[in-house]
C-alpha cells in the first residue's frame, strides 16, 4: 500500500519555523489596496441620489416598529417552528456531510464541488429546487443545507489546515484517512467546531427564515407580505420574535437536547401536495437548456449564451461587482465604528447592552428591508443597497469582533475607553477583522443579487428577472455566471488572507 | 552491542541542507543509519534535532513509530484512544470509528497491558490534558509503542520523566525496537543506553561516533555557545 | 403516492405529511392586494368550494406568480387564480388547461400611470413625452396590471423600452409598494392596478397632495380561474364543470372578498388572446 501522501504534506511545516508572521505592514497595504479599490468603484458604480419626501412613510415604519402586533399566535407559532426546524434539520444533515468534504478536500473535484454548491445564494437554490419538488420540506431544506455543506467543508478544512501536525505524525501513514482524521485533526478541532456550527445555526436561521420570501412557510412569508403591504406593526411583531429568537439561542441550543429538538423539527416540517407529473426530468433535460441547444443547434446555442453574456451578464457582473467593493469597504466601516459598542472590555456594562441590541438589530434585519427604508429616504439607485449591506453585514462582523474583544486579555494597567479601544483592542483584533471581512467578500457579492427592487441591474435582477418571466433557461445561465464569478472571489480571497496571515481561530463564512 | 557494518542501511543523507523560508536549518548533513543501530542524538535546542528526526521520518514513515515533541497528544480523546491510534493501519475504518464510540476488548486488553508497563494503569479513561507531564509523555510513548514498529523516532520522548522513570522508559522503548533514534538533554542516560552519538549544532553535525568514545566532558562542550 | 417516493432527501420524514394530500384537489390563489392571513381566508373558500364539488379541496399559498405557475406545472395545484400574463404564461405551460371563470372586475381591467407631484406631471389623455428622463416603477414582474400592460403601452407610444424612457426602472414587487414610493418620491412615476389605487384611496392611504393619476390604460382582460385539464380522469367525469359552476355561483361577500371581486364570470382561453398578443409584442413570451 502506498503510504497517504497528505501525511508527508503536513511535514512540511516543522515545528518552530512558522509561515512569516502577519506584520502591521502588509495588513495597511491591503487594506489601503481595497479602499483604493473602493473609491474608483465609487465613480463607476450606479450612486444616484434623488430628493425625497418619506417622512410619512418613514413614520408608519417607525411607530409600526415600536407598536408590534399580531393578531393571532398560533401562526406565529407555526412559523416560527418552521424557521428553528428548516435552520436545525438542515445543519444536522450538513455538518456530516461538510465533515466528510472536509476530509477529502486534498482531492480537486471535492474542493471545486464544494466552491460550487456555497456559490449560488440559498434563494436561488429554493426557487431551483422548487422546480424539482414544489413548494415542499424538501426544498426548504435542500436550499439550506447544500450550500451550508460546501461553507462546512471550506471552514473545517481550514481548522484542519491550523492544528498541530504532531499527532498525524504519530499516526501510521497507512491507516485510512478517515481513521486518521476520527482520531487527530476531527477531535482537535472539536471546540472550534462546536462554536463555528453555533454561529452557523445562526446563519440557518436568517436563512430558514429568508427561504420564507419565495414561499416556505418560515418567519419571512409573513414578514415579506407584512412588510411589502405596509403593515408595519405585523412586520415589526415578526421581526421583534425573530430578534428574540436569535438573542436567545445560547440559552436553549444545548447539547442533549437537540434530539428532542430535530424530532420537533421533524413533526413540525410542513405538509405539502405530492407533485403529479414527471416534470423534474423535464426542467433538467429541456427547460434549463436554450431551445437552439435542445434543437442540436450548437451554433446558434452558442450566439444564444453569447448574447445573453455580453449584453446581460457581463454588464451586470460589473456593476455587482461595483457595489460588492464598495459594501465591502463601509462594512467594514461600520464594523470597527460598532464593536466596541457591543464590548464590555471597552465601553463598560451600562452601554454593552444597548449596543448588542442595535448590533442585534443590524444583523437579523433582511438587508432587503433595511434597502426598502434607505430607498424612500435615498430614492432609487445602488447607494440604498450598499448601505444596506454594510450595515447588515457590519452589524454582524461588529458582533463577531465585540465577542472577540471581551475575551482578550485584560490588565490592570491598559488604558481605558477610547485608548483602549484605539492602541489595545482594534490593533489586536484587525487581522481577525480582515479575515472576517475576507470571509464575508463572497457574501456580499451573493447578497447584492437580492437588491433587484431597488432598480439597479445587479446579476441577482436578472436572475430573479428570469425565474419571473418563466425562463429558467436564462435563469441557469446567470446562476451559472453568478457563481462562477463567486469562486473567482472565493478563492482570491482564500489567497489574500493567506498572504496577510490574517487568520482567526475561530473562521466565519 | 555493536552492529554488524554489512546490515541494511535505513536512512542515508549525503550532504543534505534544509532550508526554510530564510532559515538555514541543517547544512551538509552525511549521515548513514544501518538496522540495529541505537543513537542518541544531543546539542543545544534550536540545533536541527527535531528537523533531522522528522526529515529521517519522511524517508519511511511506514516502518517508523514516532514519539513527536511534545508527544502531540490529542485532549478531546481518551488516554486509550490516544494509543489505540498507533494501531489505526491495522483495522478497517469501521473498526476504528466504532472503536471511538465502544472500546473492544481485544485493543482494550492490549492497552490496558501496555499501560501497566507504563505505569498508567488507573489513567485508561482519563483524558490527556488532566494528567501530569511525565503522564503525558508515557501515553505518547506508549502510542509509539502500540505502533509496533522496528524502528522508533523520538524527540525528547523521556525529558519530563524522574531519572528512574526515564531510565525504566528508556529500556522499555530499546527492548521493543531494532533500531533507535532519540534526541535527548540527559547525556547521561545518552552514554549509558546508546551506541552511537550524534551531536548537531546550528544545523551541522559536529561529532558523529560511538558513545564508549566520549566522556562527559566531551557532552558538555558539545552544548557550549 | 408513488410519486412521492421520489423525494432525494428526508423522503422518510415527509413520507406521513404528503399523505395527508393523497386525493385531495389542491389550489392556489394570489390577491392583487392583501396577502395577509391567506391561509385563514382561503381555507373558507376551500371549505365552499369542497362542499359544492364533493371532493376534498385544499388551499395552499403561494409568493409569486412564477411559483404558482409551477405549482400548476406540478399539479401540486390543480387550480388556480393567476393573473392576465401568469395564466397565459401557465396554460402554455400545461397542456389542456382551461380559462374558466374570471372576476367581474378583471373583463375591463386597466392600470393607472401614477406621478408624484414633485416630477410636475398632469393628467392627460396620452402618456406624456414629459414622462421621458423620470424615474418609473412597475408593480411585480410576472404582474399583468403592474407590468406587462404599462409596458406594452410605454412600448407603444415611445417606440422605446422602458428603460430607455426613463432615467431609472424599478419593480417595486408589489402594488402597495408602488403607491407608498411614489408618494414617498423614491420613484416619480409609477403604474399601480386601479383596484388597488381606488381601495387605498378609499381607506385614506393615499394623500392626494402629494401623488395623482396621470394616464389610464384602456381596459384589458386580467385576473382568472384556470383549470388542469386532467381533473375529469382524476376526480371524476364532470368535475371540472362541476368546479366552473362552484366558482360562477360564489355569492358570498365575505368569500369574494378575499379577492377582491364583485362576482365571478365565465371566461375562456380567447377571452386572454389579447395578453399573449401583447405579451409576445414586447418579448415575454416567445413563439
Amino acid at each position: 500500500m502506498r503510504p497517504d501522501s497528505d501525511a508527508l504534506v503536513l511535514l512540511n511545516r516543522l515545528p518552530g519555523v512558522r509561515p512569516a508572521h502577519s506584520s502591521g505592514r502588509r495588513l495597511r497595504r491591503i487594506s489601503l489596496l481595497f479602499i483604493a479599490i473602493a473609491l474608483v468603484c465609487l465613480f463607476l458604480a450606479d450612486l444616484a441620489l434623488y430628493p425625497t419626501d418619506p417622512w410619512r412613510e418613514l413614520g408608519r415604519i417607525g411607530w409600526g416598529f415600536i407598536t408590534p402586533y399580531w393578531a393571532d399566535s398560533s401562526t406565529l407559532l407555526s412559523a416560527l417552528g418552521q424557521t428553528v426546524a428548516f435552520a436545525l434539520l438542515a445543519l444536522i444533515i450538513s455538518i456530516p456531510l461538510g465533515l466528510m468534504l472536509a476530509v477529502f478536500y486534498h482531492w480537486r473535484p471535492v474542493r471545486m464541488l464544494a466552491a460550487a454548491v456555497r456559490s449560488v445564494h440559498e434563494i436561488f437554490w429554493g426557487l431551483l429546487f422548487m422546480q424539482l419538488y414544489g413548494l415542499s420540506a424538501t426544498t426548504g431544506l435542500l436550499a439550506i443545507l447544500i450550500p451550508y455543506t460546501g461553507v462546512f467543508a471550506k471552514v473545517f478544512a481550514e481548522m484542519f489546515d491550523r492544528q498541530a501536525p504532531q499527532p498525524t505524525l504519530a499516526v501510521s501513514p497507512l491507516s485510512s484517512r478517515i481513521s486518521r482524521y476520527a482520531y487527530t485533526l476531527i477531535p482537535q478541532s472539536l471546540g472550534e467546531m462546536r462554536s463555528y456550527c453555533r454561529y452557523r445555526f445562526e446563519c440557518a436561521l436568517r436563512s430558514s427564515a429568508i427561504l420564507g420570501f419565495i414561499g416556505l412557510p418560515t418567519l419571512g412569508f409573513h414578514l415579506e407580505t407584512a412588510f411589502k403591504q405596509g403593515q408595519y406593526s405585523e412586520a415589526a411583531a415578526l421581526l421583534w420574535v425573530f430578534f428574540i429568537l436569535i438573542a436567545s439561542i445560547r440559552f436553549w441550543l444545548r447539547g442533549w437536547l437537540l434530539p428532542v429538538y430535530a424530532a420537533l423539527a421533524i413533526w413540525l416540517l410542513p405538509q405539502s401536495p405530492p407533485l403529479g407529473s414527471s416534470y423534474a426530468w423535464q426542467f433538467i433535460s429541456q427547460d434549463i437548456w436554450p431551445r437552439a441547444l435542445q434543437q442540436g443547434d450548437l451554433a446558434g446555442a452558442a450566439a444564444w449564451y453569447w448574447r445573453e453574456f455580453s449584453q446581460v451578464a457581463w454588464p451586470a457582473l460589473l456593476q455587482t461587482l461595483y457595489l460588492t467593493q464598495i459594501a465591502l469597504v463601509l462594512t467594514g466601516v461600520i464594523a470597527l465604528l460598532c464593536y466596541p459598542l457591543a464590548s464590555q472590555a471597552i465601553s463598560g456594562r451600562a452601554l454593552r447592552w444597548p449596543g448588542r441590541l442595535l448590533l442585534l438589530i443590524m444583523r437579523s434585519t433582511p438587508e432587503i428591508m433595511i434597502a426598502f427604508i434607505l430607498l424612500l429616504l435615498l430614492g432609487p439607485s445602488g447607494l440604498p443597497a450598499v448601505l444596506a449591506l454594510a450595515l447588515h453585514n457590519g452589524g454582524l462582523i461588529a458582533f463577531l469582533l465585540a465577542n472577540h474583544s471581551e475575551q482578550q486579555p485584560q490588565r490592570a494597567d491598559d488604558p481605558k475607553g477610547i485608548n483602549r479601544y484605539l492602541y489595545l483592542h482594534t490593533p489586536r483584533l484587525y487581522p481577525g477583522f480582515l479575515a472576517f471581512l475576507f470571509y464575508r467578500w463572497e457574501v456580499i457579492l451573493r447578497e447584492s443579487a437580492m437588491m433587484g427592487i431597488l432598480g439597479i441591474a445587479t446579476i441577482g435582477f436578472y436572475i430573479d428577472s428570469a425565474f419571473e418571466e418563466i425562463r429558467y433557461d436564462k435563469a441557469f445561465f446567470l446562476i451559472v455566471v453568478a457563481a462562477a464569478l463567486n469562486i473567482l472571489i472565493d478563492s482570491l480571497s482564500r489567497r489574500i488572507r493567506r498572504r496577510a496571515g490574517a487568520d482567526l481561530s475561530a473562521g466565519v463564512g | 552491542m555493536s552492529v554488524n557494518a554489512d546490515a541494511a542501511i535505513l536512512f542515508q543523507l549525503q550532504q543534505f541542507d534544509l532550508t526554510l523560508g530564510k532559515h538555514r536549518v541543517l547544512h551538509n548533513i552525511n549521515l548513514t543509519v544501518r538496522q540495529g543501530e541505537k543513537i542518541a542524538i544531543i546539542g543545544p535546542s534550536g540545533a536541527g534535532k527535531s528537523s533531522l528526526l522528522e526529515v529521517l521520518y519522511r524517508q519511511q514513515p511506514q516502518q517508523i513509530a514516532l514519539c513527536p515533541q511534545q508527544g502531540g497528544l490529542v485532549d478531546m480523546l481518551s488516554v486509550y484512544n490516544n494509543i489505540f491510534m498507533g494501531g489505526l493501519e491495522r483495522h478497517s475504518s469501521v473498526y476504528n470509528l466504532l472503536n471511538l464510540i465502544r472500546s473492544f476488548n481485544t485493543p482494550r486488553a492490549e492497552i490496558q497491558q501496555l499501560c501497566n508497563e507504563l505505569g498508567l494503569e488507573d489513567k485508561l479513561w482519563h483524558s490527556p490534558d488532566r494528567l501530569s507531564g511525565g503522564q503525558r509523555q508515557r501515553v505518547a510513548v506508549g502510542r509509539a509503542l502500540y505502533r509496533q514498529q522496528p524502528v522508533f523516532l523520538g524527540d525528547e520522548p523521556v525529558s519530563a520523566l524522574d531519572p528512574l522513570q526515564a531510565e525504566n522508559i528508556l529500556q522499555l522503548l530499546i527492548n521493543r525496537h531494532n533500531t533507535l533514534l532519540v534526541s535527548l538533554h540527559n547525556r547521561r542516560l545518552a552514554l549509558a543506553h546508546f551506541d552511537r552519538v550524534l551531536a548537531l549544532r546550528a544545523g551541522e553535525l559536529v561529532y558523529d561516533g560511538p558513545a564508549a568514545a566520549l566522556t562527559s566532558n566531551d557532552l558538555d562542550a558539545f552544548y557550549a555557545s | 403516492m408513488k410519486k412521492t417516493f421520489k423525494f432525494a432527501a428526508a423522503a422518510g420524514l415527509l413520507l406521513s405529511a404528503f399523505s395527508a394530500f393523497a386525493d385531495t384537489f389542491v389550489f392556489t390563489a394570489i390577491p392583487d392586494e392583501d396577502e395577509s392571513r391567506l391561509q385563514q381566508r382561503f381555507n373558507k373558500v376551500a371549505d365552499y368550494l369542497s362542499a359544492q364539488t364533493g371532493a376534498e379541496v385544499k388551499y395552499i399559498p403561494v409568493k409569486s406568480y412564477a411559483a404558482a405557475i409551477t405549482a400548476f406545472r406540478n399539479d401540486q395545484v390543480q387550480l388556480a387564480w393567476f393573473g392576465g400574463l401568469s395564466g397565459v404564461q401557465a396554460r402554455k405551460l400545461v397542456a389542456g388547461s382551461e380559462a374558466i371563470a374570471q372576476g367581474y372586475e378583471d373583463q375591463f381591467f386597466k392600470t393607472y400611470f401614477i406621478a408624484n407631484k414633485s416630477a410636475g406631471l398632469s393628467a392627460e389623455e396620452t402618456l406624456s413625452a414629459a414622462l421621458k428622463g423620470k424615474t418609473f416603477t412597475f408593480g411585480s414582474k410576472g404582474s399583468t396590471s403592474g407590468r406587462l400592460m404599462p409596458e406594452f403601452y410605454l412600448r407603444e407610444q415611445f417606440n422605446a423600452a422602458p428603460e430607455d424612457i426613463f432615467s431609472r426602472v424599478g419593480f417595486s414587487g408589489d402594488h402597495s409598494r408602488t403607491i407608498a414610493q411614489v408618494q414617498s418620491g423614491a420613484y416619480q412615476v409609477g403604474a399601480v392596478n386601479y383596484t388597488v389605487w381606488d381601495n387605498e384611496l378609499a381607506a385614506g392611504n393615499i394623500d392626494p397632495e402629494k401623488i395623482q393619476v396621470i394616464w389610464t390604460t384602456p381596459t384589458y382582460p386580467d385576473y382568472q380561474w384556470t383549470i388542469r385539464g386532467d381533473v375529469d380522469a382524476r376526480f371524476g367525469k364532470g368535475f371540472k364543470e362541476k368546479m366552473r359552476k362552484a366558482l360562477l355561483e360564489m355569492k358570498d361577500k365575505d368569500l369574494l372578498a378575499s379577492f377582491p371581486r364583485e362576482s365571478f364570470v365565465p371566461a375562456s382561453n380567447d377571452d386572454y388572446a389579447p395578453i399573449e398578443n401583447t405579451a409576445r409584442a414586447i418579448g415575454l413570451l416567445e413563439d
